[in-house]
């Protein structure tokens, strides 16, 4: 006998990919040779390697989780439904560590392999992971002939409204990154955005292997070995960042993670919490000359990204830890009529709904926002509220695909 | 009806709430009477995003006075950087702020000025990019170092630049400037022979070498794939210099080419296990993994 096993729905090896937030899964029965009768009892489990990734499964929408799950499947090929997850604390570090598989009795009838693929802290990435995503990001950019050139167009000075000084400054870089992640995911699966930590050293991103080393003047340098190395943009060659911390041992004069959590105030707004918006975000924006310290030129450097990549998990965080997921509560978001234009939640944003002039840029670089082979939302032109509840806890068809390696699933 | 209303409401509310701390903030910040570290610090915890037009005006005037502690005057700057990324003020304030970083080019602080020229260089201004070139062209005029100058005019690299920093390339003032005027022209297209002579010259610095890599790989791709092959197939060469050519073979190459090119497989499967320096044989494998071997 043989059965299929479908993470995310799909047998597509892109969409082999789960996160802390249930996946939907089905299995069905391809060949019922030497089954019985009409039904069969199947046993899910997943196997591990010992740094690899760990998957939890349930049957319905609500309950526990648990390591293993028997479920009743007919031998007529119709589909069974179930949910996994990476258990919390147990990411996988590479594509296919860790294997879903069905059993009947002791026999091993089907299996997948899948990968819990979470956004980590870039300090503490293994040495592979560090490699895949950097030369995926270079990939994209491609010297500035690629891709990331649209990304570096959606940030500018004229755009800034957009994703700035109002309500949807998180709802808004949410997309561009996930815009950006898909993107990177599109050239290597395995690659998750990873997050600077600014409130904490990060030696190891701050090296010549990684993110670089600034010298005295600002020119960042890279190892022979980083394709970073190789990093252009807007016909402009190297990464300008002079920083004014040690980047070895010291960190920038942000607000701390548990000062920023506790910015919403004795109520847990998001009105206040919003605040977020200048320090930590600006100040960590500003805690360097070169590029990334003005708006009109901080995406040529592939740093921002992963700054703005820790304010939406301290975002999440606070949403996590104070129920702050459901955009219909007035605490969870900002809309009220005087909201510019793209910051309240029926608004869609710029510049994945293609609209140009008036209140919105002259341009709309890049199209609309990338698609998932593992998930729906927030579908090619996002609404403000559809990137607010991104782990679908209120709706699950809202779940946008991606996880913090400290937030779990709400 | 009555919800939006009452939303309506909430901001004017939350302006009330904020107004307190920031008032108290900019009180703290613009008091020469304090002590520099509490106005440091009262610069950093002000909540930027409720600043006002007329409080990026109170700490501007911090920035522009020249008998200020230069480190409260620089957190004041950062203060109004900060704000430029969070502030519903700054697009209002934003021609004042540009006209006095102007202004503030001339100022005594070597460190204030270099970080005003920056802003400014950022964001294409034209005042700024005249007063970089003038400096360029007579030390005398220069308001920052040759190299930092050459710096700051790649954020607009335009053909203007150019002449200037060719002449700095063939008589530089000290190594970074050349440094520095060879990545300004690895935009231009015309400067691909000079590259290509510098990548091929073994007794060139390897950083130089790196550079004219790079500059081939986004102006002559082809060119930079042919040198960066018979760099890797040449043992006399230098290991920094095979590794960043096979990172660019890895990254960047023509796959198919590369992938029927036997002998460059060979080559890189010996430089992986022989007596390469680590940089070398990390490259060989990221290169070797790519193409399945």
């Amino acid at each position: 006998m043989k059965v299929e096993i479908e993470v995310n729905n799909s047998t597509d090896p892109k969409a082999q990919f789960v996160t802390w937030t249930p996946s939907p899964c089905r299995i069905r029965v391809t060949d019922p040779t030497g089954a019985a009768a009409s039904t069969v009892n199947l046993r899910i489990s997943a196997t591990a390697a010992a740094t690899g990734g760990e998957v939890v499964f349930r049957s319905g929408t609500s309950g526990a989780f648990s390591a293993t799950l028997t479920l009743q499947v007919p031998t007529s090929g119709s589909t069974v439904p179930f949910f996994a997850a990476g258990r919390f604390g147990r990411a996988s570090t590479r594509n296919g560590d860790a294997t879903v598989q069905a059993r009947m009795r002791t026999t091993s009838v089907g299996s997948s392999d899948v990968m819990v693929r979470i956004r980590k802290n870039a300090n503490i990435l293994t040495n592979d992971e560090r490699d895949r995503f950097v030369a995926a990001f270079a990939q994209l950019n491609n010297q500035g002939a690629g891709r990331f050139s649209d990304f570096r167009l959606m940030h500018t000075d004229e755009s800034s409204p957009q994703a700035h000084f109002a309500a949807a400054f998180l709802p808004w870089h949410r997309a561009y990154l996930l815009d950006l992640e898909r993107e990177l995911q599109a050239i290597d699966p395995s690659v998750a955005l990873p997050y600077w930590r600014f409130d904490q050293p990060a030696p190891k991103l701050f090296s010549r292997d990684f993110f670089g080393v600034s010298d005295s003047l600002g020119t960042v340098q890279f190892s022979a070995g980083n394709p970073l190395r190789f990093w252009t943009t807007d016909g402009v060659q190297g990464i300008n960042r002079r920083p004014f911390f040690n980047t070895s041992t010291g960190r920038p004069g942000v607000r701390t993670e548990a000062q920023t959590l506790a910015l919403g105030g004795a109520g847990n707004l998001y009105r206040l919490f919003r605040n977020i918006e200048g320090n930590p975000h600006g100040t960590a924006h500003t805690s360097f000359g070169g590029s990334i310290s003005s708006i009109g030129t901080a995406a040529r450097d592939p740093l921002f990204f992963l700054l703005h990549c820790n304010v939406d998990r301290l975002w999440a965080k606070w949403q996590r830890q104070f129920g702050r997921s459901n955009p219909a509560q007035a605490s969870a978001y900002d809309s009220n009529p005087a909201n510019p234009v793209g910051h309240n939640l029926q608004d869609s944003m710029w510049p994945w709904n293609g609209i140009v002039g008036g209140d919105r840029p002259s341009t709309a670089p890049g199209g609309a926002l990338a698609a998932s082979p593992a998930v729906s939302a927030p579908g090619a032109q996002p609404r403000v509220q559809d990137c607010v509840d991104y782990q679908g806890s209120v709706s699950a068809s809202g779940r946008l695909g991606f996880d913090y390696d400290d937030v779990p699933f709400a | 009806m009555a919800t939006k209303r009452k939303a309506a409401k909430r901001p004017a509310a939350g302006r009330k709430a904020k107004r307190p701390a920031t008032r108290h903030a900019i009180s703290l910040a613009t008091s020469s009477g304090q002590d520099a570290a509490s106005r440091i610090s009262a610069l950093a915890e002000m909540p930027i995003t409720g600043a006002s037009e007329a409080n990026l005006r109170a700490v501007l005037a911090v920035v522009n006075n020249t008998s200020e502690p230069i480190a409260v005057r620089l957190a004041a700057l950062q203060t109004l950087q900060t704000a430029s990324f969070s502030s519903a003020a700054f697009p209002a304030f934003r021609g004042n702020y540009i006209a006095a970083l102007r202004a503030l080019t001339q100022d005594p602080d070597r460190e204030l000025r270099q970080r005003v020229l920056g802003f400014l260089a950022r964001e294409k201004d034209g005042f700024a990019q005249k007063k970089l070139l003038d400096g360029l062209r007579d030390p005398a005029k220069a308001l920052v170092p040759p190299e930092k100058a050459l710096q700051l005019l790649s954020y607009d690299v335009h053909a203007e630049a150019y002449p200037i920093a060719r002449a700095i390339v063939s008589k530089p003032p000290n190594p970074t400037a050349r440094r520095e005027a060879l990545r300004l022209l690895a935009a231009d297209a015309k400067a691909a022979p000079m590259f290509e002579k510098l990548l091929r010259d073994k007794d060139e610095a390897r950083e130089i070498r790196q550079i004219s890599a790079a500059a081939l790989q986004a102006t002559k791709p082809e060119t930079l794939r042919k040198h960066a092959r018979e760099i890797v197939l040449d043992p006399s060469e230098q290991d920094e210099i095979q590794a960043t050519c096979l990172t660019a073979l890895t990254q960047f190459g023509n796959t198919e080419v590369v992938a029927g090119d036997t002998a460059l497989m060979k080559r890189i499967e010996r430089l992986r296990g022989g007596k390469a320096s680590n940089n070398v044989k990390r490259s060989a494998r990221q290169f070797l993994t790519k193409y399945g071997r």
